[in-house]
C-alpha cells in the first residue's frame, strides 16, 4: 500500500516537474511547481519525517510559492508565452539531463552505506529541538544563530534593492526638498 | 562549554556587533546626516582591523563545529585589510549619488554581513557551517551588485549573480548530501576518517568542488563573471573580485588539504586540467576586452588559475605560497580598482582606450596603476613577481614541469595585455585625456596603502617566513 | 500506516471538490445565454491587456513574510525542547529574536512596511 502511494506521488512529482519546465506560461509553471512541492511534503509524511513535512508545507508551499508568484506578477509581460527552444538545443539539454540522471542513478544503485547511516527511526520533534539548542558535539546552536544573521542580511538586502531609494527617507519633507 | 570558548570567535562576534551598531546608528541618524555614517563605518572598521591583530587564542568551540587556527585567523586579517580598503574607496561613490544617500548604511551593513559569512566559512569544522557561511557571504553581495537602482546593468548583474549562485549552492548541497550519505557525518575530521573513495563519495566531492568553483569562477563555471563584474558598481566589483574570491580559494584549499587529503591524487588531476583551462581561457578572453571592468574580470579568472597551481603544490608549501599570493593579489587588484573608481567617478569613463594620455594629467595615479599592473603581471621587483615565482616553485617541487611551462607561457600573454594598459597610459597621446583627478582623502589613503604594500611585501623577507610558519603550523 | 492517511487525505480532497461540482451540476437550474459567458457579466468589456504589473510592495511583503516564516519553523522545535534545556534555550532564542527584531525595526523605519 505504502509503496503504491509512494510511486503514485513520485510519478506526480515527475510529471509536474516536467510540466513546470516545459510550460510556456510562467504563472502556470509556478502552480505546477506548487504541486511538486506538496507532493514532496507527502513523501516526507510517508517516511514519517513529520517535522520536515511541516517545514516543506509552511516554507515552500506557503512562503516561497507566494514569493515566486508575486515576483512573476511584478514583471511586465506576464501573459507573454515563452517560445519553444530550438529542437537541437532541446535535444542536447535533454541528453545532458538524462546523462546526469543515469550517472546519479548508477552511483546510488551501488551505494550500500546509505541504510547504515540514516537509521530507520525518524527523529522526534523534541530530538530536533535538543539538537538545535545544544552546543556540544552534534549540537547545532551555532548555525542556528548564524541563520538569524543570514535572515537579517537577506531582509536588509531585499529592502535596499527593491524599495525605491527616495522613499526610504524617514522624513518625507526632506525627500521632497532633495528632488 | 565555557565562556572563553567564545573568545575563539572574537573576529566574528566583533563583526556582528559592528553590523548591529551600524543598523542602530542608521536608525538614529537624521536624513541630512547620513553621510556621517561613512566616517563612522570607516573608524569602526579600522578599530576592528586593529583588534584582529591582537594575539588570538586557538581551539575549537561548539563541538568542533567552529575551529580557530592560526592560518584561518591570518586569512581573516587579510580579508579585514581588503575590506577596509574597499570601504575607504567607496565613500566618494556613496556620497555623490543622490540615490545612494538613504542607503549609505545599507552598503556597509551588507558588506559586513558578507564578511561575517566568510569568517564563519573560514573557521568552519562542519560542512553545514561552511554552507551557511557561504550563503551568508553570497546573498548580501548579490544585493550589493544590484545596488544602483537606476541602472539596468546593475540589476542584471544582481539577478545573474543571485540565480547562478543559488544554482551552484544547490549543486553543492546535493554533493554534501552524497558525502553525508557515504560517510555518515558532516564534521570535517569524521569525513576525513570515514571517506573511503566510494563512487557516491567521489560524486559528492565533484559536486562540492563544482559548487565552490562557481564562487571562484574557475573555467567551466566562469560564465557569470564578466557580466556581473561589468554591471555591478565598481566598489562592489572590487569586493567581489578580491574578498569573495580570496575567501573561497582559501576554503577550497583548506577543505582539500584537511578533509579530502586521502584522495589527493584525484583532486590533483582535476586541478591540473582545470588550472590550465582557467589560465588560458581567462588570458585569451582578457586580450579582447575593451571595458576595464570586464578586463579585470578575465584577468582575475586567470589569476585564480595561477593560484590553483599553488594548491597543487600540496600542504605546507602550497598553503604558504597561496596565502602569500592572495595577500599580494589583494593589494594589486584593489589598487587597480581604486583607480578605476576614481576615473569613473570623475569622468564616467570605463574603457581602456579612455586611459590614453593618463600620465600627462595624472602622473601619480598612473604610477600606482603601473605598479599594480606590474605586480599582477609578475614583473620584478614588484611584489607580484615573488608571489608568482613561489607559485611556480610550489608546482615544480611536485614535479609538474609541463604545468609550470604552460603557466609560464600564460604569464607571457599576461604580460602583453597588462603592458597594453600601461602603454595606453604612458605612451599613447590623446587630446581628450582625463582631467586631473582630485580624489578625497580616504581614496588617496587607500591607494597609498596599496602602493606601499606592493613595494614593501616583496622586500620584507621575514613576511614570507612568517606566513610559512603559520601555514605549516596549521 | 502513514501512507493510508495520505491516501485518505487525497481521496477526501478529491471527493470534496469533485462531489461539490457534481452536486452543483445535478441540482442547479440551467439557463444559457451569450452574456453569461462574459467575464464581467454586467460590466464594461475590458480594453487592452487585462494583466497588470504589480507594485514592488507586494514583493517586499512576501519576502518579509517568508523570513518570519523561517523563524517560526525554528520556534517549533525550540518550544518542544525548551523545558528540558532550560535557561540556555531561553538565552539562545533571545539572541535569535533580538537579531531578527532589529531587522523588523529596520524594515519599519525604512518605510518598507508602508503602502505608497
Amino acid at each position: 500500500m505504502e509503496q503504491i502511494i509512494t510511486y503514485i506521488l513520485l510519478a506526480l512529482m515527475l510529471i509536474f516537474s516536467v510540466m513546470t519546465v516545459t510550460s510556456g506560461r510562467i504563472l502556470r509553471s509556478a502552480v505546477y511547481l506548487l504541486t511538486v512541492l506538496v507532493a514532496t511534503a507527502a513523501i516526507y509524511f510517508i517516511m514519517q519525517y513529520q517535522f520536515l513535512a511541516a517545514v516543506q508545507i509552511t516554507l515552500y508551499a506557503g512562503g516561497i510559492v507566494v514569493l515566486i508568484i508575486f515576483s512573476i506578477l511584478l514583471t511586465h509581460h506576464i501573459e507573454h508565452r515563452m517560445e519553444n527552444p530550438v529542437f537541437w538545443k532541446a535535444m542536447i539539454s535533454a541528453l545532458a539531463a538524462l546523462g546526469a540522471v543515469a550517472m546519479i542513478a548508477w552511483v546510488l544503485k551501488d551505494a550500500q552505506s546509505i541504510q547504515n547511516v540514516a537509521g530507520f527511526i525518524p527523529p522526534k520533534m523534541e530530538d530536533i529541538g535538543m539538537a538545535l539548542l545544544s552546543y556540544g558535539k552534534q549540537g547545532y546552536v551555532l548555525p542556528f544563530e548564524v541563520i538569524s544573521v543570514l535572515l537579517l542580511a537577506a531582509m536588509i538586502g531585499a529592502i535596499a534593492v527593491a524599495k525605491p531609494a527616495l522613499l526610504q527617507f524617514k522624513n518625507k519633507n526632506f525627500k521632497q526638498d532633495d528632488q | 562549554m565555557s565562556w572563553d570558548q567564545l573568545l575563539f570567535m572574537r573576529h566574528e562576534i566583533i563583526l556582528i556587533i559592528l553590523m548591529l551598531v551600524m543598523i542602530i546608528a542608521n536608525l538614529l541618524t537624521k536624513d541630512e546626516n547620513k553621510e556621517k555614517l561613512i566616517h563612522l563605518a570607516s573608524i569602526l572598521f579600522f578599530a576592528n582591523l586593529i583588534a584582529g591583530f591582537l594575539p588570538a587564542r586557538y581551539g575549537s568551540a561548539f563541538g568542533s563545529m567552529f575551529v580557530a587556527n592560526q592560518s584561518g585567523i591570518m586569512m581573516k586579517n587579510i580579508l579585514n585589510i581588503a575590506t577596509f580598503i574597499v570601504i575607504l574607496q567607496s565613500g566618494e561613490w556613496l556620497k555623490k549619488e543622490i540615490e545612494n544617500k538613504p542607503r549609505i548604511a545599507d552598503f556597509f551593513i551588507l558588506i559586513l554581513a558578507s564578511l561575517i559569512g566568510m569568517f564563519f566559512m573560514i573557521s568552519s569544522g562542519h560542512f553545514l557551517m561552511l554552507f551557511i557561511g557561504l550563503e551568508l557571504a553570497t546573498i548580501p553581495v548579490a544585493a550589493l551588485a544590484a545596488f544602483e537602482q537606476g541602472k539596468r546593468k546593475s540589476a542584471e548583474a544582481g539577478v545573474k549573480l543571485i540565480l547562478l549562485s543559488t544554482f551552484s549552492a544547490a549543486i553543492m548541497l546535493f554533493g554534501l548530501g552524497m558525502i553525508y550519505g557515504s560517510t555518515g557525518s558532516m564534521y570535517f575530521n569524521e569525513v576525513l576518517t570515514n571517506f573511503n573513495g566510494s563512487a557516491l563519495g567521489m560524486l559528492g566531492f565533484v559536486f562540492f568542488f563544482s559548487g565552490l568553483a562557481f564562487k571562484i569562477s574557475i573555467v567551466p563555471f566562469h560564465l557569470w563573471t564578466a557580466d556581473v563584474y561589468e554591471g555591478a558598481p565598481v566598489n562592489v566589483t572590487s569586493y567581489l573580485s578580491v574578498v569573495s574570491k580570496a575567501a573561497a580559494l582559501y576554503i577550497l584549499m583548506v577543505v582539500f588539504y584537511t578533509v579530502f587529503i586521502n584522495i589527493s591524487a584525484s583532486w590533483t588531476e582535476i586541478l591540473y586540467i582545470v588550472s590550465i583551462l582557467t589560465m588560458t581561457l581567462g588570458n585569451l578572453f582578457a586580450i579582447r576586452q575593451k571595458n576595464i571592468k570586464r578586463f579585470m574580470a578575465f584577468s582575475s579568472i586567470a589569476q585564480a588559475g595561477f593560484i590553483l597551481l599553488g594548491i597543487i603544490g600540496g600542504a605546507g608549501m602550497g598553503m604558504t605560497v597561496v596565502m602569500y599570493f592572495i595577500l599580494i593579489y589583494v593589494f594589486s587588484n584593489l589598487a587597480v580598482f581604486g583607480i578605476a573608481t576614481s576615473v569613473y567617478r570623475h569622468s564616467g569613463k570605463e574603457k581602456i582606450r579612455d586611459l590614453d594620455g593618463f600620465y600627462q594629467t595624472n602622473p601619480r595615479l598612473s604610477l600606482i596603476m603601473m605598479l599594480a599592473l606590474f605586480s599582477l603581471a609578475g614583473i620584478p621587483p614588484v611584489a607580484g613577481f615573488f608571489g608568482k615565482f613561489f607559485l611556480f616553485t610550489a608546482a615544480a617541487s611536485k614535479g609538474y614541469f609541463w604545468l609550470v611551462l604552460i603557466a609560464v607561457l600564460n604569464a607571457t600573454i599576461y604580460l602583453y595585455y597588462y603592458l597594453m594598459v600601461v602603454k595606453a597610459m604612458f605612451i599613447n597621446q590623446s587630446d581628450e585625456a582625463i582631467d586631473t583627478i582630485q580624489s578625497d582623502f580616504p581614496m588617496r589613503l587607500s591607494l597609498a596603502l596599496c602602493a606601499i604594500a606592493l613595494i614593501a611585501i616583496g622586500f620584507i623577507g621575514p613576511l614570507y617566513e612568517w606566513i610559512n610558519n603559520v601555514a605549516t603550523a596549521f | 500506516m502513514n501512507a493510508d492517511y495520505i491516501l485518505l487525505f487525497f481521496l477526501t480532497g478529491i471527493l470534496m471538490v469533485a462531489g461539490g461540482m457534481i452536486m452543483a451540476y445535478m441540482i442547479s437550474p440551467k439557463s444559457e445565454n451569450k452574456q453569461k459567458r462574459e467575464t464581467y457579466e454586467s460590466g464594461i468589456p475590458t480594453i487592452g491587456k487585462t494583466w497588470v504589473q504589480f507594485k514592488v510592495g507586494y514583493y517586499l511583503f512576501a519576502i518579509l513574510f517568508l523570513i518570519f516564516d523561517v523563524e517560526t519553523v525554528f520556534i517549533f522545535p525550540w518550544a518542544v525542547a525548551m523545558k528540558k534545556v532550560g535557561m540556555t534555550a531561553f538565552v539562545e532564542i533571545l539572541i535569535f529574536f533580538v537579531i531578527l527584531g532589529i531587522g523588523l525595526l529596520y524594515a519599519w523605519k525604512k518605510n518598507a512596511l508602508e503602502w505608497e
